[in-house]
């Protein structure tokens, strides 16, 4: 079982390439050239053979918002994944604990109260100033959520999930009154937050991302062996060698970073970091060895999937992406609450 | 191997351990005893580096704890606990592969492979490699993590450590038998056991050495024969008792209600 893990992870790969190359196909707008492989050779090589408007269209259009797609849709898996090994439960995910709703809060007062600060701050913060506040939200979440519920490494599910409900009522609240007292401007940037979309996707958005990523990867996608092992129980982890407190903190840190940044960017995409574990979870079990590395990929290929249906859908409007998510995800929390309200 | 002096442990200023002293020496297999409330576990989990109370009085090889590297110790140390996690939604092959976890890096050699192989017979969970963790009874859950815990120890180092916290709940007489046997198996090559029950004939009839606890304190600690008294007994568990040589191998047989 083991051993298998690089092919599914070949094959994933594979699979998420094909669907990125049709996504890039997919869409509104329709290319002069009609095969995949004639427009792209164009563009690479830049021969004049692809029209300024396909151009435009592949290179700052649909490339950076699938690239996005990926970025965005991996690390909110990889979340999910991380927080449920942390707190050994399948409904931990960073929408249902407030911590996307946390992000999104800093991420909104910074929007509304942004234009008033900015004057004092030194310009190269200004870019970054939405992830880390975003970032400085999930990680206060994320702590607060972690300390209300969880005594002596035992975590009490109930008191986990109202803290995330508490958390998101808050941030519901306090988005009301930022929309009441925002200007027309705000206003639209505040919308795009609570729905959540790829469509704001630049190259420099998309580098941050990456970065992000790349950092938060290296220290996480190996730690498979260490979440299987406490669900042994956290002491019984440590008579195994493994530095529970030490990956735990590495977890809330890098999983608050991840999602800051997505929030930042993407505003809130719910449900993804419930749903591509739950569907590892029935093919692989809880193997976190395989299903972590995996949900890297398979968390692309769902967002990726819903983003191109969210903008082909309807044309020519798109449908907010979050709303797919939402359908998707809602049954499969109804269906994991079904199956652990025994154990309660 | 084991050395600890004056190990007191309070929860809440009600003391739990007051002024316990241990010391094992390799091959040796203690077994603590004593009523409910006796901390007996909280003992165990003190020697076993569970409960980091930033006082170090426990040496392990000459070692405290916390001067031990995280891997070696983890080749050189075990622990089985009371408490095991019910839900655990993996194999059973893939719960006692856990116990090779400090061996290797992403993906187990044949070595791991094996030795997992030889910790499932040896507890008797081999024909139970392939299901699901979750679906097994308690007894059977037990001997999942028995195998775990044997694997782990499974390895070249000289003089290694099991503790085990009352191991044989749940079990059947065979597999009560047949775990003691393994553990003394294990301690003949030259390990260490220490292990909590409750079962005071199997104590008499497998420890080198019997500790006997009371309210926090050490009653008695010493062989069998001398531990196992009537007098000792039915003072220390407020029930009357009768010991007499086993007829079969001459250990104390403690009945208890005569």
């Amino acid at each position: 079982m083991q051993n298998k893990l690089s092919i599914y992870l070949l094959f994933s790969l594979l699979l998420l390439a094909l669907l990125a190359v049709v996504s890039l196909y997919t869409g509104v707008y329709v290319f002069e050239k009609h095969t995949i492989a004639e427009t792209i050779s164009g563009i690479f090589n830049n021969d004049g053979s692809v029209s300024d408007s396909d151009r435009f269209v592949i290179m700052d259009l649909r490339l950076p918002r699938i690239v996005m797609g990926i970025l965005i849709g991996s690390a909110l898996s990889v979340s999910g994944t991380c927080l449920q090994g942390m707190f050994r439960n399948p409904l931990a995910t960073p929408d249902l604990l407030g911590i996307t709703a946390g992000a999104s809060l800093f991420a909104a007062i910074t929007i509304v109260l942004g234009a008033y600060i900015k004057p004092y701050i030194p310009e190269v913060f200004h870019f970054s100033l939405l992830s880390i506040m975003a970032f400085i939200g999930a990680l206060i979440t994320m702590m607060l959520v972690y300390r209300m519920s969880t005594i002596d490494g035992k975590t009490n599910i109930v008191v986990m999930l109202l803290t995330g409900v508490a958390i998101t009522a808050l941030g519901f609240a306090v988005m009301g009154l930022l929309i009441y007292l925002s200007k027309e401007e705000e206003l639209r940037d505040l919308t795009f937050w609570n729905l959540g979309s790829l469509g704001g996707a630049t190259w420099t958005k998309n580098g941050i991302l990456a970065v992000v990523i790349i950092v938060c990867y290296s220290f996480l996608i190996n730690k498979g062996k260490a979440l299987n092992a406490m669900m042994l129980g956290e002491k019984d982890a440590e008579h195994l060698g493994i530095p529970v407190e030490h990956i735990k903190k590495q977890i809330v840190i890098l999983t608050a970073l991840m999602i800051g940044c997505c929030v930042a960017f993407a505003g809130t995409i719910s449900f993804v970091g419930l749903i591509v574990p739950y569907i590892l979870r029935l093919i692989f079990r809880s193997n976190y060895h395989i299903i972590l590395p995996l949900s890297a990929v398979w968390g692309s290929l769902l967002l990726l999937t819903a983003d191109t249906i969210s903008r082909t859908i309807a044309p020519p409007s798109e449908i907010p992406i979050g709303i797919l998510t939402a359908f998707m995800g809602a049954p499969i929390f109804i269906i994991i609450l079904i199956r652990s309200r025994k154990t309660m | 191997m084991l050395e600890a002096q004056n190990i007191s442990y309070s929860h809440r200023k009600f003391s739990i351990l007051e002024g316990i002293d241990v010391a094992v020496n390799h091959s040796e297999l203690l077994v603590i005893v004593g009523p409910n409330g006796a901390g007996k576990s909280t003992l165990l989990s003190l020697l076993a580096n569970e409960l980091g109370s930033g006082k170090e009085t426990v040496f392990f090889k000459k070692k405290t704890f916390r001067e031990w590297d995280d891997k070696e110790l983890a080749h050189s140390k075990a622990k089985f606990s009371q408490n095991n996690s019910h839900d655990i939604p993996l194999t059973v092959q893939n719960v006692v592969m856990m116990g090779r976890y400090p061996y290797f890096g992403s993906i187990p050699r044949k070595t791991d492979e094996e030795a997992v192989l030889k910790a499932m017979q040896e507890t008797d969970v081999s024909h139970l490699a392939q299901r699901d963790y979750n679906s097994l009874s308690g007894g059977e859950k037990q001997r999942v993590h028995l195998a775990r815990v044997l694997t782990q120890l499974d390895n070249e180092v000289e003089n290694t450590l099991i503790f085990l916290d009352e191991p044989l709940n749940n079990l059947d007489v065979l597999h009560q038998h047949r775990i003691m046997h393994t553990i003394k198996k294990f301690t003949q090559a030259g390990h260490t056991a220490v292990m909590v029950l409750h079962d005071l004939n199997l104590a008499a009839q497998f420890a080198d050495r019997v500790m006997l606890l009371k309210k926090g304190k050490i009653v008695s600690h010493d062989i069998p024969q001398k531990v196992f008294t009537r007098e000792t007994i039915s003072t220390v568990y407020n029930f009357p008792c009768t010991i007499c040589p086993n007829p079969v191998n001459n250990n104390p047989l403690i009945i208890f209600g005569t």
